[in-house]
């Protein structure tokens, strides 16, 4: 994996480019991409951006108020079906919205629409015949929907064991339709058929190779690769197919285009930026944790909370507490 | 195990913690007294609630920004199993003030709050030299901008005379040596970061956190002449100075008397106004210097002492102990919430803001945290949340107030029941004239084996909210 570029932008404001507190994206067919902005709790800034991989800003839609169907309260996962229509999970509403790529408001589907209880859905992911698998934190399983909206199967519940979950987060398949899912709170990633059978699973808890901190978000790249967002390392950990260790991502942020025109506008800040080196040499040992390493190093990864990957199977990194995005290309 | 002895360990709670459930009592009566302090002493895992939990569904507690940092902090405090460490941290916060509305950075106050909970109980020399290299006060006593060839005097005045000695017992020539042995104690990139402090930029990629740093060719490696002694002398050398003096042993002795024994008029009174209890502050003195400035050991003598075992109920709770303490027994806010951010919002109408201080000299604190308008909102906090029943913990004190009793209660009894189970709390008898006028509106209170009738509940609710809203609730 090569470090391509950064995207993206912090923002004290709702709307325009920028983000507060990205938390995942999703690529329309025409590559357009589309990040969920959460915004603080109870603000009323979440909402979805749109953009390019050239950053150029197009829009946003949400902010609604409560009750409205553009009201977001914690929203968690995006993912777009054949049909280029936007699923978004939001687990404070328990609810799926769904949107077309101009933002507009499509169809919602609750617990009474799925003709199933949905109770905290965060991570989601779309086959090629458009039948969702979503994780439910609260319920620790997984919730597989059919392309017109009902509930077909679930599976999983809370515990340690195979096929038990703790707190679950994100989820993805590779080329078989397997489904993996960020086992958030077990440290894990455990590996099903798309019925539900169990097969496998990889991880620990740790700092080690092969071990995690709260995995948020997995995706399987075209060889087969497991990437993990090992979000509480604040890192990206990369499995060979076979679950063994492959290789650490810890970030090398540079400035997007959207932070190279601010600093044009602030030359005081970008002068004393020039004088600077970023790069910490030491810390004090109260203060070397893996969080407290992001929190002080701006270009290592800080809130690293999804990882997804677009048709060029160039990989895209969120991190919600520096509202940007890295982006890697593979070798 | 008496009456008395449940007085005195509930005491013991308030003050080196928050209060105590009924259950927490009960289990730290059945060890005992001594035993509980060293238990409190000496904490283990604080099983608090956990830091994934809260940045899963709140990113911005990760990113620490205002008021969602505090909020941080009143989890930690509201769910820990080791009360004093964080009791303790908030003593230093108080002592050794940091404002992070200086900041514009509430992340690296937080940073420092857990080097309080790493240090705090041990050697105060190390406490000051872990200060002393802390970002956040560098940056809020300017110390970046003290140089060898410009000199910033801030830091070294104020470790003087706020943090260690008290004025009256140091130079101005010391402050200036002082200052001088400091040099060079800055934080990484200072020049940006204070840049961006100073404009509250969060661009591009949101604020970035602070370290220390050494630069050794902007240090004054000059001879200096500090409280007497000479030499080259670096920070730490003048740290090691200041901590084997007369005055800093007593005046640390007097701020742990003041925060966990007894009010006492407010700090800058300090060199005109001698201790209310001189032979307390002696003892602590002692015991700094026998166990090599020490604070556990500190805190061992005073929690054992005749004098703090006397002092029940002789300090008015601060607005975090009263929000924290209510938060606490009402069960309230055990998940990630926005609750959190309004008690502490509350705490700050009340006059606390935590990681807030009004100054580098802290909060003034016991009388003057009573105003005709924090009484309101303290009395009000207290009694809303106290007398709901869908808290679960209000739920339990009502129970454990009514359990044990299959034949019917006199109002008297459950007037001390209510009051038993709140604290033990100390009321007069006027309050009790009071309280015993509405439990007296039912004749008979009961309550059987399987259901509790609605009017007592509701009558234990009424005594409850009257009991909260006293005089006396405002002591601890």
């Amino acid at each position: 994996m090569k470090y391509l570029k950064t995207i993206g932008l912090k923002s004290n404001q709702p709307a325009g480019r920028g983000f507060v507190f990205p938390y995942d994206i999703s690529f329309a067919s025409d590559g357009k991409i589309f990040a969920i902005n959460r915004g603080r709790f109870k603000q009323g800034w979440s909402s979805i951006h749109m953009l390019t991989f050239d950053e150029e800003w197009i829009g946003d839609f949400g902010r609604g108020k409560p009750n409205d169907n553009y009201h977001f309260e914690l929203p968690i996962a995006l993912a777009f079906d054949s049909k280029d229509l936007l699923y978004l999970t939001d687990e404070a509403l328990d609810e799926i919205k769904i949107f077309d790529t101009e933002g507009n408001f499509i169809e919602k589907w609750d617990a009474a629409r799925l003709g199933s209880d949905l109770d905290g859905p965060a991570g989601i992911t779309i086959d090629s015949e458009d039948f969702l698998y979503v994780v439910e934190r609260n319920n620790n399983r997984v919730n597989k929907i059919s392309p017109d909206g009902r509930s077909i199967l679930k599976w999983g519940e809370f515990g340690t064991s195979d096929g038990q979950f703790n707190m679950p987060w994100g989820l993805s398949l590779d080329s078989e339709n397997n489904v993996y899912v960020a086992d958030w709170r077990n440290d894990r990633i455990q590996k099903f058929t798309s019925d539900g059978e169990f097969i496998s699973v990889f991880g620990e808890s740790g700092y080690g190779q092969g071990q995690f901190n709260r995995p948020s978000s997995v995706v399987i790249d075209s060889k087969g690769n497991i990437i993990v967002a090992d979000w509480g390392n604040e890192r990206i950990q990369i499995l060979n197919a076979d679950g063994s260790f492959k290789m650490f991502l810890h970030g090398e942020a540079t400035l997007s285009k959207w932070a190279v025109d601010w600093f044009n506008a602030n030359k005081d800040e970008f002068d004393a930026r020039q004088e600077s080196d970023l790069r910490i040499k030491r810390l004090p040992q109260h203060l070397r944790t893996p969080y407290h390493v992001g929190s002080q190093t701006e270009h290592v990864f800080f809130g690293p909370v999804s990882v997804k990957l677009d048709s060029e199977d160039r990989l895209y990194i969120t991190e919600h507490s520096r509202s940007r995005i890295q982006i890697y290309e593979q070798n | 195990m008496s009456y008395e002895d449940k007085l005195l360990i509930s005491h013991l709670l308030r003050r080196a913690g928050f209060g105590a459930t009924p259950e927490e009592l009960e289990r730290y009566i059945s060890i005992g007294y001594e035993n509980t302090v060293e238990e409190l002493l000496n904490p283990n895992s604080p099983e608090n609630m956990p830091n994934d939990v809260i940045f899963r569904l709140f990113p911005e507690y990760h990113a620490a920004i205002g008021v969602d940092a505090a909020a941080n902090w009143g989890y930690r405090m509201v769910t820990t199993r080791c009360p004093l460490e964080e009791k303790l941290a908030l003593f230093w916060h108080g002592v050794l003030a940091t404002a992070c509305n200086k900041l514009n950075y509430p992340l690296v106050g937080l940073n420092q709050i857990e080097m309080f909970r790493q240090f705090g109980f041990g050697k105060f020399d190390n406490i000051l030299l872990e200060l002393s290299k802390d970002p956040a006060m560098i940056v809020f006593l300017d110390n970046q901008t003290n140089h060898k060839d410009a000199m910033n005097e801030n830091y070294g005045r104020e470790i003087l005379e706020l943090f260690s000695m008290g004025v009256g017992n140091y130079s101005e020539d010391d402050i200036k040596e002082c200052a001088r042995a400091f040099t060079g104690w800055t934080i990484a990139n200072a020049d940006y970061m204070e840049l961006m402090s100073q404009k509250d930029s969060i661009w591009p990629y949101s604020r970035i956190s602070w370290h220390f740093e050494y630069r050794e060719e902007d240090h004054d490696d000059g001879v200096k002449t500090f409280l007497g002694e000479t030499g080259r002398f670096n920070g730490n050398d003048v740290i090691e100075i200041i901590c084997k003096q007369d005055a800093t042993a007593k005046f640390i002795s007097r701020h742990l008397y003041n925060f966990f024994v007894a009010d006492e008029v407010p700090v800058p009174q300090w060199n005109i106004t001698p201790p209310k209890d001189p032979e307390a502050i002696n003892k602590l003195t002692n015991t700094y210097f026998k166990d090599g400035h020490d604070i556990r050991s500190m805190l061992r003598v005073l929690f054992n002492s005749d004098f703090f075992k006397r002092s029940q109920f002789e300090k008015i709770k601060s607005p975090v102990e009263l929000v924290v303490g209510t938060i606490r027994s009402t069960g309230e806010c055990q998940t990630p919430s926005i609750d959190m951010i309004k008690a502490v919002e509350e705490a700050n109408y009340m006059g606390q803001s935590i990681l807030f201080p009004p100054s580098v000299e802290g909060w003034h604190t016991g009388e003057e945290w009573i105003t005709s308008g924090s009484l309101v909102n303290r009395v009000n906090f207290a009694s809303d949340h106290m007398s709901n029943l869908d808290n679960p913990g209000v739920e339990n004190i009502v129970n454990h107030i009514l359990e044990n009793n299959n034949s019917p209660m006199t109002p008297q009894q459950v007037v001390d029941n209510c009051i038993e189970v709140l604290g033990p709390l100390e009321i007069s008898a006027d309050t009790k004239v009071s309280l015993l006028e509405v439990a007296s509106k039912l004749d008979r209170i009961e309550s059987n084996g399987h259901s509790l009738q609605q009017k007592t509940i509701e009558l234990i609710q009424e005594l409850i909210r009257m009991i909260v809203s006293s005089k006396e609730y405002q002591f601890v």
